[in-house]
């Protein structure tokens, strides 16, 4: 019952709960009171305080008396309700005395907004009494609203994870309707080989599912109550860099555990200049406004020399240039090649820096060439070519001319290939450099590509360790990109769920954008600041103590956050827990191999 | 010079320092030796000890006319009873029962009244029922009195309800003491044959001949006095009473603070001491002991009981906020003449 004794307002109220009743943190209730006139008006909330204590007593020490059997007291349990909704919109407080109801079944729909979202939610994970969290997909495809948050510890906030399980409800749930296929992912692998396995059944989500089933009381395992399929993620495909090793070798992905299925993926120098890909080497562009223009430039100077036309030379993954004679000991070292022509063959990132230097700083007696120098100063320039230096060696697997045109074609990273739903790029082996510079041409191309082609064919991003490309402070090409997904790739199809120890670090109109929020596990003192305003303070108390594979969910249609545990994965998430057996019996897999 | 407090505190009207001789009769029934008797443990079969109190409160004084010309003084008044069951060993929680306020509408005896029935403005906050009592006297006080009276009674009823009955001479050994009440005050009316027990918390006359007296300020903690037979001047009411301490008193107070008398009500033969009573009187002690209060607690510990304090508070509020109720009685007022 509503109590008496506490303020009754219309968005917050305490009830008592009756001897025999028990009330956790998160249950979500249900309140009905009378109007003078005779209508109803129904409240819908979720409990964020519980608490017991001594009725009666006036001093701490009764307790002992009370224990004792000495003095008579009575335990007052009473639980603080959050309203989530009241309907109709008659802000009127409820009543102390109104009876206090668990939210099941329609009141649950109520209390959750379900009844809004319709055929549109999605299984975002279970509540804490086993009940099924809607999830409003109309806030994720860009429709009306888009991106995801999700904010946390590493390794006990379980970021990555939560972000593939809501994929995989997207993509299985049925919520994206006839257009299922239609709908992509992009996820980025930053730590590990965690992702690489993401196609393979993990072997141990029956044991661990039924073990939860057990713990919890559930009546199925989670998935079942969810209706979501125990599978393995379908039509994946996985790009790797290639192993670093000398021009010309065998281009192998640089990967560990997986032994098939990872395609390398490259760039031909050629599409480094011709796509304007040399802002995305500078990471802190900021360091200088006079680098900026530099980049400027000479990306301008790339991109003309990477035309066909220019020059007359073929569309070829190297470039040719015929103003450069480089020294003898370049040639030595550097495998240059001379072709008939005279023009000297440009095949790897090095041989481009050192053209570049050329350019600019050789040239002329040290004057440089005019035409690319401009008038920036010596010190500028030489701080560019530096700066190029630094990350010659991160980008030169990564961007070259010593492939045949075909390889140029075949290992070109594409997420949007047919036939495939999910890709997953791995990074985690590059060098922070070259990290940034791959995620950011492989969003500036999507974004790009989604500019033309409108928003049918919903993409996910992916992306984990935000606050890294996209920090609160400074300004970076990366940074660019993501702000444009986050304030107009809603429109366009590219859904962010992007992920970050620290929400305070990433840059806030990127948090702002995400119109559903989650926090796991979170630093106390983390949790205090402004971009965790969204959680009432009893939450953001409790995001402290949040365990593995529980999660706060925030989404529009719900005005309280609501705590959301998710299953375990059915997908491998390392190497020793693939299913080698893809779910059969011993027996079946022995049929196969025998007939 | 010495100087010793009074350990109740000032506000409590004549305090302990005074006692009045009592010039009625005292015989020894339990022994004739005349020294400290020390406590005994509870016995096992004692299983309940209920506390019990009253309580009462003169919410307004009328002035009535009925609907046949007829015109008096009354009140509005509500008195509570109230128990609290505890087991003396410890096993069980505490609880109250039967703590529910009953409410009357004294009147002058010749006035024709109907019962009357306060409802509120708000539905949530339930109805004061007042059932018709007519008073005995027609003095300004005659309210109140009767209001004593209904309170005194379901008192003494409630007290003996509850407790295991006591024999009333050699033959009847029917019953053991397996629920024991503990009545805050004197024992009232004649005989009923519960085991109640009567504490006396402020002691106002000096049953004792001057020669036993000092024996009081001996006792220890626990100790208690032996049995004595003790019967009104005007032969009235008997009642078997001893006397125990339950605390030492502290160097400043008064040598006689920490002491009880206890009391219940004599059998007949004026030689028999039912073997309940002796059981009472030996468990007293500890039983007291352990349900003292303390200092920081209750000005007036340890005499005033753990539960007791917790009845009281539970009474007070079951007969509501006095203010609010005198709201209610003169809204209820104004709507019957229409003012409201």
């Amino acid at each position: 019952m509503v109590l008496g004794t506490q303020d009754v307002t219309p968005v917050s109220f305490w009830f008592a709960v009756l001897p025999g009743a028990s009330v956790q943190l998160d249950d979500l209730v249900a309140v009905q009171t009378r109007k003078p006139d005779g209508s109803f008006v129904n409240f819908y909330g979720i409990v964020d305080h519980v608490r017991t204590r001594h009725e009666g007593v006036t001093f701490d020490s009764d307790v002992q008396d009370v224990a004792a059997g000495l003095l008579p007291a009575s335990v007052s349990y009473a639980a603080r309700v959050l309203v989530t909704r009241v309907n109709p919109e008659n802000f009127i407080p409820p009543q102390p005395g109104d009876g206090v109801r668990h939210a099941r079944g329609d009141d649950l729909r109520m209390a959750l907004s379900a009844d809004k979202m319709g055929e549109k939610a999605f299984p975002g994970g279970l509540l804490a009494d086993g009940q099924v969290l809607p999830v409003n997909y109309r806030f994720v495809n860009g429709e009306n609203g888009g991106h995801i948050n999700i904010s946390g510890i590493s390794g006990v906030a379980t970021k990555t994870s939560y972000a593939l399980f809501l994929l995989h409800s997207i993509f299985r749930s049925g919520v994206m309707g006839t257009g299922a296929s239609a709908g992509r992912a992009l996820i980025f692998n930053v730590k590990g080989e965690d992702l690489l396995f993401l196609d393979k059944r993990n072997r141990e989500v029956e044991s661990r599912e039924a073990q939860a089933q057990a713990q919890k009381g559930l009546p199925d395992h989670r998935y079942a109550l969810m209706g979501l399929p125990v599978e393995a993620f379908r039509d994946v495909q996985f790009l790797a860099p290639p192993r670093p090793g000398s021009a010309g070798a065998a281009i192998v992905p640089h990967v560990e555990q997986r032994g098939e299925g990872v395609t390398p993926f490259l760039y031909s120098l050629r599409e480094f200049c011709a796509r304007r890909m040399l802002p995305y080497v500078f990471v802190d562009r900021d360091a200088s406004v006079n680098l900026g223009f530099v980049i400027g430039s000479i990306e301008e100077r790339l991109y003309r020399m990477a035309q066909p036309s220019a020059g007359g030379t073929a569309d070829t993954p190297y470039l040719t240039v015929e103003d450069w004679q480089p020294d003898t000991e370049q040639v030595l070292d550097e495998d240059v090649r001379f072709d008939e022509m005279g023009s000297v063959r440009i095949s790897t990132f090095a041989q481009l820096v050192a053209y570049l230097e050329y350019k600019l700083l050789d040239a002329n007696d040290g004057e440089g060439d005019r035409k690319w120098v401009g008038k920036q100063s010596p010190a500028t320039l030489q701080a560019f070519i530096r700066r190029l230096r630094g990350v010659q060696k991160h980008l030169t697997p990564l961007v070259r001319g010593d492939v045949s045109a075909d390889q140029a074609a075949r290992f070109r990273p594409d997420p949007l290939k047919p036939g495939v739903q999910t890709t997953v790029v791995d990074i985690h082996t590059l060098s922070a450099t070259a990290q940034m510079f791959i995620v950011g041409v492989l969003l500036r191309d999507l974004f790009e590509h989604k500019e033309r082609v409108g928003r049918q064919d919903t993409v996910f991003v992916v992306l984990d360790e935000l606050n890294k490309y996209a920090p609160r402070d400074g300004d970076s090409p990366i940074k660019d990109v993501l702000l444009d997904i986050a304030e107009r790739g809603r429109s366009l199809g590219i859904i962010l769920i992007g992920a970050q120890q620290t929400a305070s670090e990433v840059e806030r109109r990127i948090v702002s954008n995400a119109a559903i929020r989650v926090v796991g596990r979170l630093d106390l003192a983390e949790a205090e600041r402004p971009e965790y305003r969204f959680l009432p303070q009893s939450f953001r108390a409790r995001a402290g103590i949040l365990q593995p594979g529980t999660m706060l969910v925030s989404q529009p249609d719900v005005p309280n956050p609501v705590l959301v545990n998710y299953p375990f994965p059915a997908w491998a998430t390392r190497l020793d827990e693939v299913d080698d057996l893809q779910g059969k019996k011993v027996e079946e897999v022995g049929e196969d191999w025998l007939y | 010079m010495r100087i010793r407090l009074d350990p109740w505190p000032v506000d409590i009207e004549g305090g302990q320092l005074t006692l009045k001789d009592f010039n009625g009769e005292i015989q020894d029934v339990e022994t004739p030796r005349w020294a400290a008797i020390p406590a005994r443990p509870i016995p096992e079969r004692l299983r309940q000890v209920f506390v019990v109190d009253g309580k009462r409160r003169m919410e307004s004084r009328l002035f009535i006319e009925d609907d046949h010309g007829q015109s008096g003084l009354g009140g509005f008044g509500a008195y509570v009873v109230g128990a609290v069951e505890l087991c003396p060993h410890g096993t069980r929680q505490a609880e109250l029962r039967a703590v529910k306020a009953a409410r009357i509408l004294a009147h002058a005896p010749d006035l024709r009244i109907d019962p009357m029935t306060l409802s509120p403005r708000h539905p949530h906050t339930g109805q004061l029922e007042y059932t018709p009592v007519p008073m005995t006297g027609t003095d300004a006080l005659a309210a109140l009195n009767v209001l004593q009276q209904h309170m005194l009674a379901a008192e003494q009823n409630l007290s003996h309800d509850l407790a295991s009955r006591v024999p009333a001479d050699d033959q009847d050994d029917r019953e053991w003491l397996s629920a024991l009440t503990v009545q805050d005050g004197t024992l009232r009316g004649r005989n009923l044959n519960g085991a109640v027990v009567g504490c006396v918390k402020t002691m106002e006359t000096m049953y004792l001949p001057a020669d036993r007296a000092s024996l009081l300020s001996e006792l220890k903690p626990g100790e208690r006095t032996p049995v004595m037979r003790m019967t009104y001047s005007n032969g009235q009411f008997t009642r078997l009473i001893w006397y125990v301490r339950l605390c030492e008193a502290a160097f400043y107070q008064h040598p006689m603070a920490g002491v009880m008398r206890l009391e219940m009500f004599a059998p007949d033969d004026p030689s028999f001491l039912p073997p309940i009573v002796r059981q009472v009187a030996n468990l007293s002690g500890t039983l007291l002991r352990r349900l003292g209060s303390h200092a920081h607690k209750d000005p007036r510990a340890p005499q005033n009981l753990i539960p007791t304090a917790a009845l009281e508070q539970a009474m007070g509020r079951s007969m509501g906020s006095a203010d609010l109720v005198t709201r209610r009685i003169r809204a209820h007022i104004a709507g019957l003449q229409g003012v409201a």
